[in-house]
């Protein structure tokens, strides 16, 4: 592992402190926008303070180096204060999406055996019920309260009077710094760890794909409950001193075209989804706005149709970067990037200080043109450290010195890396990960359900829907209210990302010989395409 | 139907859909007021409130709706018809 050549290694200190010693104190860190398009300017040197004064706080409570919390807050100030404030006192941090079913923050909970959760008490009617499941030391803090009742904690003035003074303690690269959670094609999700050394990777990565200037105003849309969220929204523009602007609002072209031309956005990361929900909008919308002050595009999360890098071209007037990388790899690994030609619908090349292969199994690498598993060689900066309680799965991850992720691409002669599609049975759903497990635990659930199996299939805006196949009872009345019931059992105690699209009630599910879901034979059937060979079907 | 009886009838759907008990459903209410209220969680408000009042609304109306105020408008509409 590199060293790393800061003063301290410690992420929320290289973002804040770090800054304002390299004389950014006065710069503005953070311009954060409301629905309403309220405008609140944070400096570096404030930014500093917030977060000292979280940590500060947090200590108080008794939280020390080590100890697992998580943030279930909207794109606040707060929100930004605890993660580096908590980052700051050796905290191992996760933010949630605010959108998760209360089952799958105790369970979240439960796996990494995480202390509290930092909210607001516009969360207490999810958290009130978290609560009941959880033990008796676990406490949920309330920036926007000062009362404390029973687990409920409130903190506003606390923090209000903290110092705003820390000094952050010398930091091991490798002590852990934040943690998401992935999808896998069994089981429950995982959390996916990472550690203070992985800074290094977020800027290099940073530097090498998104090539800005110090004045160059940033603005990354991703939810910080995603890793690029935390990486490219938080971590990696902060830890190289620039501006960077966030919305806590959902997605709204009209206002999202207003914020570029107001704020002047040179260079905006966003998902191929988001691009596919703008392209709905006729081009003469966007020629109602200036929008010459972006440079550079990017995209994350699933592969970008040529046709979309071909209208973004037309509408932004700019280029458009394709990216890839995953929660276990932390940071961008493949990349479109200036002073690459840019081949529509490719991922790109690898950073230049990454090795990526295409592998059929750990000895057997494939030659080009060829599909196989995509591999990228360990270790690197932000390769995540650990599945949290799950070795074995961890180390499955493996073949040989390569990490593999589960994605089947080909590299050209060129050296391009083209994305196919997953290996195993994940989806791919707005650029998240969801296990099709998880979902039909749920649905399992609800009444007049007996059987059910869930896959991923094309769509025109999601890349993949979540469709249910559904086997239900005589008693079911209607089949209508059964579907919506399913879509918000699902909504609730999963995500909202996670609910499917469509459910279709079939007699049947096929199944091998020994029980196991034939998905491919779902997938085949509902696309009207040769199911191909049956023979291991159960009669 | 009455107006106010409508509003509560949304309300209901509303606390559903998000699972929030608390939730109390105003015109100038947007998307960025309920948590959880996403372009996923959209759709399932959308048929939902479809269910309740026995109504279809079209794709370029399901989308098009910003403010609860225009979703009610709506409603009201299509159960006039």
């Amino acid at each position: 592992m590199t060293n790393p050549p800061f003063p301290n290694n410690n992420i929320g200190y290289l973002c804040t402190d770090w800054q304002v010693e390299r004389g950014l104190g006065s710069k503005t860190a953070l311009k954060l926008i409301d629905k309403d398009e309220n405008l609140v300017e944070i400096s570096y040197a404030k930014l500093t303070a917030l977060s000292n004064q979280a940590a500060n706080l947090l200590s108080s409570l008794g939280f020390q180096r080590g100890d697992r919390i998580m943030l279930l807050l909207s794109k606040t100030i707060e929100m930004y204060a605890f993660f580096l404030g908590g980052l700051k006192l050796g905290l191992n941090s996760c933010i949630l999406f605010n959108s998760i079913g209360e089952d799958s923050i105790v369970e979240r909970v439960k796996d990494t055996e995480t202390k509290a959760i930092i909210s607001t008490s516009k969360m207490n009617f999810r958290l009130v019920k978290v609560l009941q499941k959880l033990d008796a030391s676990f406490r949920v803090l309330l920036v926007d309260e000062n009362q404390t009742e029973e687990q409920f904690v409130g903190i506003h003035d606390q923090l209000i009077h903290s110092s705003t003074q820390f000094s952050t303690s010398a930091t091991d690269p490798e002590q852990y710094s934040h943690f998401h959670f992935t999808s896998g094609s069994t089981g429950k999700p995982k959390a996916v760890q990472h550690c203070h050394a992985g800074i290094i990777d977020h800027l290099r990565s940073f530097e090498d794909v998104m090539q800005a200037n110090p004045d160059d105003l940033f603005w990354c849309t991703a939810d910080p409950g995603w890793v690029t969220g935390t990486t490219y929204g938080i971590i990696a523009p902060w830890a190289s001193g620039l501006t960077q602007i966030q919305l806590d609002a959902n997605y709204d072209p009209d206002l999202w075209m207003l914020i570029i031309e107001r704020q002047k956005i040179n260079i905006l990361y966003t998902a191929p989804t988001v691009f596919r929900m703008m392209a709905q909008q006729p081009e003469a919308f966007y020629q109602q706005y200036d929008l010459s002050s972006l440079k550079r595009v990017y995209t994350v999360g699933e592969p970008l149709d040529p046709n979309l890098v071909l209208w973004g071209r037309k509408v932004f007037h700019c280029e458009i970067y394709d990216t890839w990388f995953q929660t276990e790899t932390g940071s961008i690994m493949i990349a479109n990037r200036p002073g690459l030609e840019v081949r529509p619908g490719s991922m790109g090349k690898p950073l230049p200080y990454l090795e990526a292969a295409i592998l059929e199994s750990e000895d057997h690498p494939l030659p080009e043109n060829v599909q196989g598993l995509l591999c990228i060689r360990k270790p690197w900066n932000t390769m995540f450290r650990e599945y949290v309680g799950n070795p074995l799965v961890y180390q499955n991850k493996f073949l040989g010195n390569f990490y593999s992720s589960g994605d089947i691409a080909y590299r050209d002669e060129d050296g391009y890396y083209w994305y196919i599609g997953r290996s195993d049975d994940v989806i791919n759903t707005a650029g998240h990960l969801v296990s099709p497990f998880e979902i039909e635990s749920a649905v399992m659930e609800v009444p007049h359900v007996l059987d059910c199996a869930v896959v991923g299939l094309p769509d025109e805006l999601l890349y993949e829907k979540v469709v249910a196949f559904v086997v239900h009872d005589q008693q079911a009345q209607s089949l209508r209210k059964l579907d919506m019931d399913i879509k918000l059992y699902v909504s609730k105690k999963v995500a909202s990302l996670a609910s499917p699209k469509e459910i279709v009630f079939t007699d049947k599910i096929p199944k091998t010989k020994s029980g196991k879901v034939m998905r491919r034979v779902l997938k085949k059937q509902y696309l009207g395409q040769d199911v191909g060979d049956l023979s291991t079907m159960e009669e | 139907m009455e107006a106010n009886d409508i509003v509560s009838r949304m309300n209901n759907v509303f606390r559903e859909v998000f699972d929030n008990p608390t939730i109390e459903i105003f015109d100038e209410m947007t998307a960025s007021d309920v948590v959880g209220w996403d372009s996923f969680s959209h759709i399932n408000l959308i048929t939902s409130l479809e269910i309740e009042f026995d109504i279809e609304f079209t794709q370029q109306e399901a989308f098009g709706f910003k403010t609860v105020g225009e979703l009610k408008s709506a409603i009201e509409s299509k159960l006039m018809h």
